[in-house]
């Protein structure tokens, strides 16, 4: 078992939740999120983000719109939805359960 | 000094050394490669080369116009190889079988992953060859196992299979393989579907290769779009070399699995060899018996089924394996399985070769004995000769005058565990130049030399049976389930005194061969009829007023 893999496959099914957490606070476009998720380490190359954001947006969980900038050309700011909040809630929920369970589990363990 | 190319990228543009560009322009057709069967693909490519944009414009000041080489090479590195995309999509697709909330429109591109097959090393039995097929095909692995288990005693076919699957197949070793175990599917139904799918997707090519020749903006795209239409007739060529192939592969493998089963009932079930079928039944033989009765009795039977089995049996794995190789898109090349089969093969030619020879070689001479029956002097003044068939033997009136071909015929009538009972032996009928009436039985047989095939003349046993005026000749003669087959055959010579006179039954048209007489009659006008022995030869008695019999006298 390669231990890269094994990390790589846990923090891709958390991603799409992280995503949806950091466009909770505000609007952001994809350099900043993609600023967030490094600063977390939840992100190791950049190109993965962006499949990951077409198909939240395709999936009506985010939405986005234009934005002029100052510094060069437009960009695209993602916004949640109204599903999507209602999304991140039950993942936030599911998520304190797990982490509840595993953390538990893990000092059971010890 | 090095040349740049200018280039707009996201609206903005840049000077960007040659090179560089090169590189920049690959990565971005290798990630649209990945990207191009989901939908969006367009707008995820725009994010990604708006974002390379943005770190490119990071990278150039007033002091330092032109992108770099170096500067190209950092950005991929942020935004990480297009193989850690694919990883991204394979594990989005995981998360899809757990049926997770989101899990409804998935389509994105998880799924036009291509699922492979592999031996599952996590819930296996032996090889982990059935659980592996199951999630490829989505099924419980128990239905495969049952499948194998039952098969391995259809004569091992399952066993045989099993062991070729597991040579071609390879393990799952890393979580990545472990995940394309579940990728789409691809079965019978799906080949359709693939072959469909890789239609549409010329289709589309074929519309922007249209749409592109129609607008001419620009001179130079118009050019590298004609060289483009080199590639993508070649496209339309290997999709229908592909789809032709897979049909062929999947036929194959059918045919291969088929070869294989009769291969391996030849090897070891009862019966399956069927010789000298006589006007009843065929004979059945096993391999075992048949080699037993057929080669020379110095060779070891183990040659000519190891022989066999080479020759026949590499070829017929080769089929299986490459079909499964072609249908399920393994690339794996294999140069050990291919030279052993190389040289397996051409073992089993040497082997059968060596066979054939030797078994030939025991036919190379032949023997004849003679012995003559005596015949009792009867009481009448007719005598009958009839014929004894072979139990097994459908001999009657009807099945007569279809034995036109006389000559070398030998047939087996049956045999059990002491003999060979053979046909036909043949008879003559001849003056006697004794005054009595005598059967002379000549037994002929060929062998290694003169001494062995008298041996097995003489190992011949014919009998006739006479009861007052009748004689039954046997239709039959048997030989000892010891000796070999060699061509053994029996011939009769009935001498008949002058002025003797003799009845035919219609039977003995079955035994009477070229028989000379003074009418020139044919051997099936002979029977049923009274012949005398002339000193001319044999004459009809009660012919008269019929056709093609003639009297010379």
């Amino acid at each position: 078992m390669n231990i890269e893999n094994t990390k790589a496959q846990m923090k891709k099914g958390v991603l799409e939740f992280c995503i949806l957490s950091v466009l909770s606070s505000g609007d952001h476009y994809p350099s900043e999120i993609i600023g967030k998720m490094k600063e977390a380490k939840l992100i190791v190359v950049e190109g993965t983000l962006y499949p990951l954001l077409m198909r939240l947006k395709n999936d009506g969980l985010l939405s986005y719109r234009w934005e002029e900038s100052a510094s060069g050309p437009p960009r695209k700011y993602y916004k949640l939805t109204a599903l999507g909040k209602q999304f991140l809630k039950e993942l936030e929920i599911t998520w304190n359960e797990l982490a509840d369970a595993v953390n538990k589990t893990i000092q059971k363990n010890k | 000094m090095n040349r740049t190319i200018t280039m707009n990228l996201n609206g903005i543009i840049f000077h960007i050394e040659e090179d560089a560009y090169d590189n920049l322009n690959k990565y971005l057709s290798t990630i649209k490669g990945y990207f191009k069967n989901s939908e969006g693909c367009d707008e995820i490519m725009n994010d990604i080369e708006a974002r390379i944009a943005e770190m490119l414009q990071g990278k150039v000041s007033n002091a330092k116009q032109a992108v770099l080489m170096a500067d190209v090479e950092s950005v991929i590195a942020v935004m990480g190889k297009p193989e850690d995309f694919a990883g991204e999509g394979a594990g989005a697709d995981n998360s899809e079988n757990g049926s997770g909330p989101i899990g409804g429109n998935r389509n994105s591109y998880g799924d036009n992953k291509r699922r492979r097959v592999f031996r599952d090393p996590d819930d296996k039995i032996l090889g982990g060859l059935c659980s592996g097929a199951a999630k490829y095909f989505d099924i419980d692995p128990v239905w495969f196992r049952l499948a194998f288990a039952l098969s391995f005693f259809l004569f091992g076919t399952g066993l045989f299979l099993y062991i070729i699957l597991c040579i071609i197949i390879p393990k799952a070793k890393t979580t990545a393989e472990k995940l394309e175990m579940h990728g789409e599917k691809v079965d019978i139904n799906n080949i359709g579907k693939v072959v469909n799918e890789e239609f549409d997707d010329l289709k589309k090519r074929m519309k922007d290769f249209g749409n592109e020749v129609k607008s001419p903006e620009n001179k130079e795209r118009l050019k590298s779009t004609i060289q483009n239409a080199g590639n993508f007739l070649g496209d339309i060529l290997q999709n229908i070399i592909k789809a032709v192939g897979k049909v062929t592969a999947f036929f194959l493998v059918f045919i291969g699995i088929a070869l294989a089963a009769g291969l391996l009932a030849t090897l070891f079930g009862r019966g399956t060899i069927s010789v000298f079928g006589s006007q009843g039944s065929p004979i059945h033989f096993s391999l075992y018996e048949f080699a037993a009765a057929v080669l020379p009795s110095d060779l070891p039977i183990e040659f000519a089924v190891i022989g066999l089995i080479l020759f026949i049996g590499i070829p017929v794995s080769l089929m299986i394996y490459g079909g499964i190789k072609y249908l399920f898109g393994i690339r794996q090349k294999n140069k050990i399985v291919k030279y052993a089969a190389n040289i397996l093969w051409l073992g089993g030619l040497t082997l059968l070769i060596y066979v054939g020879v030797e078994t030939g070689s025991d036919f190379s001479e032949e023997a004849v004995t003679k012995q003559t029956i005596e015949i009792a002097p009867q009481a009448g003044t007719t005598l009958y000769l009839d014929l004894k068939p072979a139990v097994e033997d459908c001999l009657d009136l009807t099945y007569a005058h279809h034995r036109k071909i006389r000559f070398g015929d030998w047939t087996m009538l049956s045999k059990d565990e002491n003999k060979f009972r053979l046909g036909y032996p043949n008879l003559n009928i001849v003056q006697s130049e004794t005054g009595s009436f005598e059967l002379v039985v000549v037994k002929s047989a060929q062998g290694y030399d003169k001494k062995e095939a008298a041996a097995r003349a003489k190992n011949i046993s014919y009998n006739i049976t006479q009861s007052d005026s009748t004689i039954l000749f046997n239709s039959y003669f048997d030989i000892g389930n010891a000796d070999k087959l060699r061509a053994q055959d029996v011939k009769l010579i009935l001498k008949v005194p002058v002025n003797k006179t003799l009845f035919l039954t219609r039977r003995m048209e079955k035994i009477i061969f070229d028989v000379d007489n003074v009418n020139d009659a044919l051997d099936s006008d002979m029977v049923n009829r009274k012949w005398v022995m002339t000193k001319e030869g044999l004459e009809c008695i009660d012919c008269s007023g019929l056709e093609n019999i003639h009297n010379h006298k």
